[in-house]
Order: C-alpha cells, then structure tokens, then sequence
C-alpha cells in the first residue's frame, strides 16, 4: 500500500470532488429561487444545519493554520479550541432564535437583511454587507490559495504531475468550488457541508489515535519533551504569552456569534425548537475535528525537538509533513480529503454570504429595493466573486503578499468586532440604536484597518483585533444608552418580547 | 433587571477597557509575547515567565476574570426577563464560580511551576494545562446543558412558541389584505 501512497490520496481527493459536482447537480434541481440559493428555503433538519455550522467554523485555517500555530507558539493556540463551547453556547443564547424569527417575520435572506429589520436603518445595512464583502474578499482568497497550494503539493509527488503549476491548480479548485455553488447555492453548499464535517470527524479522531502512537509514553512524553525544551510553550499560555492567550479567548468565544457565514446558517432550520440539538451536535462536532489541531502540533514540535524528525522549513507544513511521516497511506488520502473539505465548507458559505450582499443588500440600501431576477444574479456573481478571489489569491502570491494580508485583517476579528454587538447583543437588548450599531461597525473597521495597515504592534503581545472588539462593545452599549430609543415596528417588539 | 443586566455588562466591558489601557502603560519586559527559538526555525519559545507576569499578571488575572463575568451575563441577556428565575440565577452564579475555580486553578498551577520548575500530569499534559485544555472547555458546558435541557422552560416554552405562531398568522393575515 505504501507504494501506492501518492495515488491513494489523490483518488481520495478525486472521489471527493467528483462527489461536490454531483452534489451540486442534485441541488440544482431543489433551487427554485433567491431564498432557496441563500438559505435553503428555512427547512434544513437538524444534523444537517450541525455539521454546515461547525465545518464552517473550521476552515483550512484549522487543519493547515491550526496545527502549524502549536508546533510554532505551543499551548497559545490552544485557546482558539477551547473556547467553542463558550462561543457556540453564547452564539445559540444571544442569536439563534431571534435571527430565524426576524428571518421568518420579514422573510429575510442574508444577515444585512436582518440587521436592517431590526434597527429599520439601511445604513445599517449598508455598512454590515460593506463589512461581509470585505472580509469574505480576503477569507475566499487565502482559502483559494490555501487549496491550490496543497492540490500542488499532492498532485507535484507523482511523475504525470510534478511540474504542475499553481495557477492550474488554483484553476482546478476555484472550478470545483465555482460550480457546486453556482449550481446548488447554499443547498449544495450545506449538503456537501455534511459530508465534509463527516470526514473532519473521523479525521479528527483517526489522527489523534496515530498521534498518540508516535511516541511510546503517548501524548505526555510528547509535552514532557516540549516542556524540558521550554517550559512556557507547554504551560496554558504558551509562547506568545498571557495577553495574547486570553486576546484569542475574547475573539474567538465571543466573536464565533458575530461570523456571517455561522449565524447566516442559524437561519435555514426547519424549526426553531431543532436549536436544542443543534448546539450539542455542532460543538461535539467541532471538537472532534479540532483533536487534529492539537494533536499533529504537539507532537510534530516534540518531534523535532527530540530528533525524531528534521526541523520544518514552515510552521504550516507541519500537517502534512505529519500525514507522509506517520500515517498510513489511507488514513493520510481520507484526511487529505478532509483538508480540502475544511477549505471549502468555509469558502462556500462566504461565496454564498457575498453574493447575497452584493446582489440583494447593496442595491436594497442604496436603491431601496432588490434587483430583478435575483437567482440569475446570484450565480452570475457568484462566478464573478469567485474569479476575483482567486485573482486576488495569485497576484498576492506572485506579485503583492500584503494585498491579501491588508484583506485578509477582515477576517474572524473584524467580523467579531463589528457584527457582535451589533446582532448579538442588539437582538435581546431593545435599547440599541441605529446610531449605537454604526458607531460600533465603523470603529470596528477602521481600528483593525488602522492597527493592520500601520502595523502598530501593541505591548504584551495583546491583539489589535481585542482593542477593536472591546472599543466596539463599549461605543455601541454607550452610543445607544445616550441616543433616543427607538421605537420597534409592532413585529420587531413582538420578537424581542419572545 | 434587564436594564440593570446591559448597565452591568457595559460596566464589566469598560473595567476590561481599563484594565487594557493599564497594560499597555505598564512597563514592558523584553520579549514579552515570545522569542525566537535558539534552535529551531520556525518555532517560539516563551523564554522567562515570571518575567512576563511581573509587570501585569495581577491585571491579566482580573482580565479573565471579567471576561467569564460578562460572559455569564451574556447568556443572561439571552434568556427572556420574566424567566430570569431565582433558580436560574442560582444556576448561571454556580456556573460562574466553576469558570472562576477553572481559572484559578490555571493560572495558580502555572505559578507554582514558575517557582518550582515541576509539574506533575494529567491526562497527558502538565496540571496547569490540562485545567485549560479540559477545565476551560467543560467551564461553558452547563451552559450548553441549560440550552438544551431547559429549552422550553428558559430559551423557547410553550407559551413563547404560541405567541410567535399567532405573530406568523397574523402577519399572514395582514400579507392577505
């Protein structure tokens, strides 16, 4: 079997894709109009909604990031695990059921659409689809770049392929990507989701085992050697310190409630009462995915320390330096598969949450209506979107890194730091406003701007997105308590009554 | 109480804020957020603890301290006013004192690695870090249990669910007209 190694992971990486294709062909059929293509209709059952919701939350950023940032910082990235169960639980208490009741009363399509409901503002919308097309901008193309970067790195070990190029990769994918969600919409997107999450899973737990087996006295001689090496990288704050330990706890615990890409999946259950196993499914789920986030990292750094292995060239090839060293050729095709499935649950929900702000929420701010046609639109432009990240994905990597870099500060923080306040706590504290939600968006911008494009470094390692998060948190709450209060439409009152 | 519960949040959030603008005016220590490995490229070492909690272990404390306060009355804030029982509250405060527990166990496990240079294990890693690996995960799970047990008696009851059909109807009804 080990001399078939290469091939078995790319026949796994192929029947994967071949299944996304045919997934998005069945899916095509069930998309009759705008509503299906963003939010399946509102009628997803509940294991499907878990498994989107948490393959979502970890994209490539969790099986490629993930594991380099323990091998690099140790014990520091832990805290981006360990929150889930505080971020989910905060997630479903503050948003769940009152983003699918404004979802049902006002038949509404995308998060902007609920926001603009809630506060009867569209400069609240505006600025809420602003904020989604930037930041899916740089999350579409490092997930793109990310993709063709492994695809070569697999397809390169066999002889037909060895001088294939990134930019056929990149094609490759972004091809893939492209027509299971021009075809199937967020239908496609979520069932595929299921599948993806299936596979995270059982990688997940498949490669714990293996890890656990590399060295003889199991996990605890891997941190002993780690901790004889340094003992801050293995103690709860790890290399990067106390500040930026507990920076990631704040963004990541509270910000999870503040994704578009998650909270826009909150809208597309069946029933509002399916949340109560919802939110244990999702997070068992998560948790069994992110097993291989510690696990490769631990014991690829306790490795090199020991000799076991050579030192890596970067901190990210850590997980698949790990799969050729230490598993068996299945076990690496399956997790392979389960790499590509992390990369593109999470770039078919921003796909999906872009398009949606493009076509429906812009012109609806600025013109006060929606476009004609919307379905037509949506995969129109969600070909267009795609092409340009990817676009964006190359000319970073060949010409400018910082383009992405600069799009790319757009991400979970900024997100975290503009939407939290603004749906989390606005949707069950009747005394935001308007004004409260824009000064919170806008500051939120503009700090991480700011501190990303000046590259302010702040003391103690402590994270420049925190700072937007807390200044945001504290315009809002204050911006509101000295506006006056709004006064609800009688539906809205009723929803927050509930 | 749900005003006082906002007041209360936007007073934890603004103390979080200060106790922020004090470590960044706090003095600094070489290396604070990490160094280079001597050895390994690639890699971060955390290089002298103690040195690093001198200045701002004692604010970085309350810090987390304060995060798993607002994060308490966060989900607080989820919950209707009128369920906000005595029995719930009893609930949430318990939950809070086990968040605080897992905290002080954390971070007091690390000190007393800082000054003795041992630690002993758990569940494969050393004691300080098996309470956030495991501790600080299983903080947020009786919140989990109240969502998903206490569903209809706190999230969504039975009289919420009806009013919220009769909203539906009646917005059916007015979509009619």
């Amino acid at each position: 079997m080990e001399a078939y190694r290469q091939e078995i992971i790319i026949g796994a990486v192929i029947i994967y894709m071949v299944f996304c294709v045919i997934t998005g062909l069945w899916a095509m059929r069930r998309t009759k109009n705008s509503s299906d293509f963003f939010i399946a209709g509102r009628g997803l059952g509940p294991v499907v909604v878990s498994l989107a919701l948490f393959s979502s939350t970890l994209s490539g950023f969790g099986f490629v990031g993930g594991p380099g940032l323990v091998y690099s910082i140790g014990v520091s990235s832990f805290w981006m695990i360990v929150i889930s169960s505080t971020g989910y639980a905060l997630g479903f208490f503050l948003v769940a059921k009152r983003i699918r009741m404004i979802a049902d009363v006002r038949n509404c399509i995308s998060l902007p659409d609920v926001l603009a409901a809630r506060y009867n503002s569209e400069a609240v919308r505006f600025l809420i689809a602003v904020t989604i097309v930037l930041g899916v901008m740089g999350y579409l193309a490092t997930q793109i770049l990310a993709m063709a970067v492994v695809m070569q790195a697999i397809l390169s070990g066999t002889i037909m392929f060895e001088d294939i190029g990134l930019v056929t990769c990149v094609v490759i994918s972004s091809a893939v990507l492209i027509f299971y969600c021009v075809t199937g919409g967020i239908i496609a997107s979520v069932y595929t989701d299921v599948v993806q999450g299936a596979i995270m899973m059982i990688a997940g737990v498949l490669i714990l085992l293996t890890a656990m087996s590399v060295f003889e006295g199991g996990m605890q001689e891997a941190t002993s050697i780690i901790l004889a090496d340094d003992g801050e990288t293995m103690m709860p704050f790890g290399a990067a310190g106390i500040m930026a330990s507990l920076g990631w706890f704040f963004v990541f615990g509270l910000g999870l409630a503040g994704q578009p890409h998650l909270v826009t999946k909150m809208m597309m259950n069946r029933s509002i009462s399916d949340n109560r196993i919802i939110l244990p499914m999702s997070l068992l789920g998560y948790v069994m995915a992110a097993l291989l986030w510690v696990s490769i990292g631990v014991i690829m750094r306790a490795a090199v320390i020991d000799g076991v292995i050579e030192p890596l060239a970067l901190p990210d090839d850590a997980a698949s330096l790990f799969l050729s060293i230490f598993t068996n050729p299945l076990l690496a095709g399956i997790v392979f598969a389960g790499l590509f499935a992390a990369i593109m649950s999470t770039s078919d929900a921003f796909l999906n949450i872009g398009t949606a702000a493009i076509i429906h929420d812009i012109p609806k701010a600025i013109q006060g209506h929606a476009i004609q046609n919307e379905l037509f639109w949506a995969r129109i432009v969600t070909v267009i979107l795609a092409l340009v990240a990817a676009s964006f994905a190359l000319y970073s990597h060949f010409q400018d890194a910082t383009l992405v870099a600069i799009l790319g500060a757009f991400g979970w923080a900024t997100f975290a730091a503009s939407i939290f306040p603004v749906l989390a706590i606005g949707l069950n504290w009747k005394g935001a406003t308007a004004m409260g939600a824009v000064a919170a968006i806008v500051s939120a911008l503009l700090i991480n701007f700011i501190i990303q494009l000046a590259g302010i470094t702040l003391p103690y390692g402590i994270l420049g997105g925190l700072i937007a998060f807390i200044v945001s948190l504290v315009l809002f709450i204050g911006v509101s308590l000295v506006t006056k209060k709004p006064e609800l439409d009688a539906d809205m009152q009723a929803v927050l009554n509930i | 109480m749900r005003s006082n519960l906002i007041y209360v949040i936007f007073a934890t959030v603004l103390l979080m804020a200060g106790i922020l603008v004090s470590i960044c005016l706090a003095e600094t220590v070489p290396n604070a957020a990490g160094l280079v490995h001597a050895q390994f490229n690639g890699m971060q070492a955390g290089g002298d603890g103690a040195a690093r909690l001198e200045h701002i272990g004692g604010l970085a404390f309350a810090f987390q301290a304060l995060l798993l306060l607002l994060i308490i009355c966060l989900a607080a804030l989820g919950v209707a006013e009128e369920r906000r029982s005595t029995e719930f509250w009893a609930y949430m405060g318990g939950t809070l004192l086990f968040s605080f527990f897992v905290w002080w166990q954390m971070y007091s496990g690390h000190q007393a690695f800082l000054k003795s240079g041992v630690t002993s294990y758990f569940m494969g890693f050393p004691v300080a870090t098996a309470w956030q690996v495991y501790g600080t995960w299983l903080g947020a799970i009786p919140l989990i249990i109240l969502y998903s047990v206490g569903f209809r008696k706190f999230i969504f009851t039975d009289e919420d669910e009806q009013k919220y059909e009769k909203l539906l109807e009646n917005i059916a009804k007015k979509s009619e007209q």
